[in-house]
């Protein structure tokens, strides 16, 4: 609503819009960034000091062992269980716009139970939140994604980050010109996000990963639905000042059915049986990026995080588990040329 | 008891609340709180809520959605429904009812020119109102204006007609609507049953030639049933009590909505049931038809 002077768009403080940045601002507030991720001291995240490990686990089921496939593989990027006794930890799904007819959209809810009775198990104190972008009824999006039933089953406390309570805090990343974000309780809270997305195809995007689920952290009741002040103010720009922005983040990916085509909504399911777990989300997403046959360099968002909130190169990424290159399997992608210029080169899809 | 008496009994009790277990007040789910409360003759406990929205009420006349967040303000529409709904508004809340009016005809969702938007089918020129200042149209916030300048007897206003076009513009092929997309890179969205049944209330008394009013009227009845969740049903059944269309299981499935909810700290669940059960006779409904027809 553009024609009363008092209402802004939410975090636009008009007098710093046009705030410039140098290369040393933009170094420094990176460094910001990245510290936001990686300063918490009980959180061992190697990067940038050391390669950022990223483990991938094959031939996965959701009704197999996640359990400990997931367990193994936070231990094997360096997560020390014995650091998260006695965290809060939250555990961010992805339930944009849930339907029973495309369960390819959104996090499994067997994902979600896995990951909670792993940080359970090490005794940490666990909450799901999600604030879907598309649908301002939060409970359908839980019946339809089927995770209102896993919760009950583990009696998981749920966070509707769409209508909690908020409290401002400033934009670390500053790539867009938003000062800060309105983040809801459950989040400022929380000493560990897990952000646990579904592997899938963007139509604006190319790929949408564990930096583009945090999306679902800014509450609608702020931002809209969808959270339009972030589209407004660019979405490459504030996926990333989003991520530098958060407590401590890790990724744990739902690669086993994926969704390729017009993602993030309309696609069809691609069956990869793959899980994807980092303490550095930049670099989980870069490597599922490659699987999927896109350029994580031509990746808008990831561009911009790029050696700011973790390493894209493959060779600042330590391959823990199975190795992506066996994996490649290129996703199908609308066919607009901007997201087929996103394709690594020399990938072809029937 | 009856369970409309003890829904409305725990109104009573407190009309102030929120969406779950946060503590402070919002606006929203006090607002329909009020209008249930006025609409049952409780008078005392629907003033309490009303009072509340002229505490937050802002010197531009707008409403936010919380206390503590005067921005975005989409939530004046709810206010501005809730005290017209009182039987003095004219003399208790005159002066509140004015400025947000005047605060919703200046408020304006950003138009997209035709030629920057060229993924997206609906037309991008209209305009509506949206969710946060600077920021294009979208259903919800544009329903939810246009019933509060209808029930304010402004439903000839330019703003409210070209609101309505916005709507049956954003209507899908075969009925309903979602956010507010149609189509994105040619791809036909989907229908949700929450802005569906809200635009039905929106569209009651308006003509749509393309025919799709007709269309989202029977996606609705047909996609309702006895385990939608409450906020979908609620919407949808209000919606449909609007166009005169209620099904017959609507009170069996509002009853079991008030089970599902028994133990629920959801304030605007419950506000929203209690409109609900009301059908016709909630003021989102009753005082909008009267609005138009002046």
């Amino acid at each position: 609503m553009t024609a009363n002077p008092r209402e802004s768009a939410e975090g636009t403080d008009q007098a710093s819009a046009t705030t410039k940045f140098d290369r040393r601002g933009w170094l420094i507030a990176g460094a910001v960034a990245t510290g936001a991720i990686v300063g918490a001291n009980w959180l061992r995240n190697a990067w940038p000091n050391e390669k950022a490990g990223v483990f991938l686990a094959r031939n996965q089921r959701y009704d197999g062992t996640l359990v400990r496939t997931i367990r193994d593989g936070l231990i094997a990027v360096g997560l020390l269980p014995e650091v998260i006794r006695g965290k809060r930890v939250l555990l961010k799904p992805n339930l944009v716009e849930p339907t029973r007819s495309s369960p390819q959209m959104t996090t499994h809810p067997a994902m979600i139970l896995a990951t909670a009775e792993v940080f359970r198990g090490w005794g940490a104190t666990v909450a799901v939140g999600e604030g879907p972008g598309h649908v301002r009824d939060t409970e359908m999006a839980l019946v339809e994604s089927g995770v209102a039933e896993a919760l009950d089953s583990l009696k998981l406390p749920f966070s509707d980050l769409n209508y909690q309570e908020v409290a401002f805090r400033p934009n670390a990343g500053q790539a867009c010109k938003l000062t800060g974000f309105y983040f809801p309780q459950s989040v400022l809270e929380a000493d560990l996000i897990v952000s646990l997305p579904k592997m899938k195809t963007h139509h604006w995007m190319g790929v949408t990963l564990s930096l583009k689920n945090m999306y679902g952290v800014i509450p609608g009741i702020k931002y809209g639905w969808p959270k339009n002040v972030l589209h407004h103010h660019g979405i490459p720009q504030t996926v990333f000042d989003i991520n530098a922005s958060l407590p401590p983040t890790i990724a744990v990916v739902d690669g086993i059915v994926c969704m390729e085509g017009d993602g993030p909504i309309m696609g069809s399911a691609k069956p990869m049986g793959l899980v994807g777990i980092g303490l550095n989300p930049t670099a989980v997403d870069a490597t599922l990026a490659r699987i999927m046959g896109m350029e994580p360099r031509k990746i808008p968002y990831l561009a911009l995080a790029a050696n700011q909130l973790g390493p894209l190169d493959d060779r600042h990424i330590d391959q823990r588990g199975e190795t992506w290159q066996g994996l490649e399997s290129p996703f199908k992608l609308l066919d607009k040329d901007f997201l087929l210029d996103m394709r690594r080169p020399g990938i072809l899809v029937s | 008891m009856d369970w409309k008496d003890e829904l409305l009994r725990r109104l009573v009790r407190e009309p102030l609340g929120g969406y779950g277990e946060e503590v402070s007040p919002a606006t929203e789910p006090t607002a329909l709180a009020a209008m249930a409360l006025l609409a049952a003759g409780e008078l005392p406990a629907a003033e309490r809520a009303l009072d509340f929205l002229s505490g937050i009420q802002q010197k531009d006349g707008s409403i936010g959605i919380r206390a503590a967040d005067p921005t975005p303000a989409w939530p004046t529409s709810l206010a501005l429904l809730a005290w017209r709904s009182h039987p003095e508004h004219e003399a208790k809340y005159g002066s509140q009812i004015a400025s947000a009016i005047e605060w919703t005809l200046e408020a304006k969702g950003l138009p997209i020119p035709k030629q920057q938007a060229q993924a997206l089918a609906h037309d991008t020129t209209l305009v509506g109102w949206s969710w946060a200042a600077q920021t294009h149209s979208w259903i919800e916030p544009t329903i939810l204006h246009i019933l509060s300048l209808k029930a304010c007897g402004l439903g000839d206003h330019p703003r409210v007609r070209e609101g309505v076009q916005l709507l049956i513009d954003r209507q899908l092929p075969g009925g309903g609507c979602n956010y507010g997309n149609t189509y994105v890179l040619g791809q036909a969205l989907r229908p949700h049953l929450q802005p569906s049944g809200m635009l039905l209330l929106a569209l009651a008394d308006e003509e749509d030639s393309s025919g799709r009013k007709e269309k989202s009227i029977q996606y609705v009845a047909q996609a309702l049933s006895d385990s939608t969740t409450t906020a979908s049903l609620n919407w949808s059944l209000l919606g449909l009590a609007a166009v005169g269309n209620t099904p017959d299981e609507a009170g069996l499935w509002l009853a079991h909505s008030y089970l599902r909810l028994h133990r629920t700290d959801s304030h605007y669940r419950l506000a929203l049931l209690a409109n609900a059960s009301l059908g016709a006779e909630s003021p989102l409904v009753k005082l909008v038809a009267a609005g138009v027809m002046g």
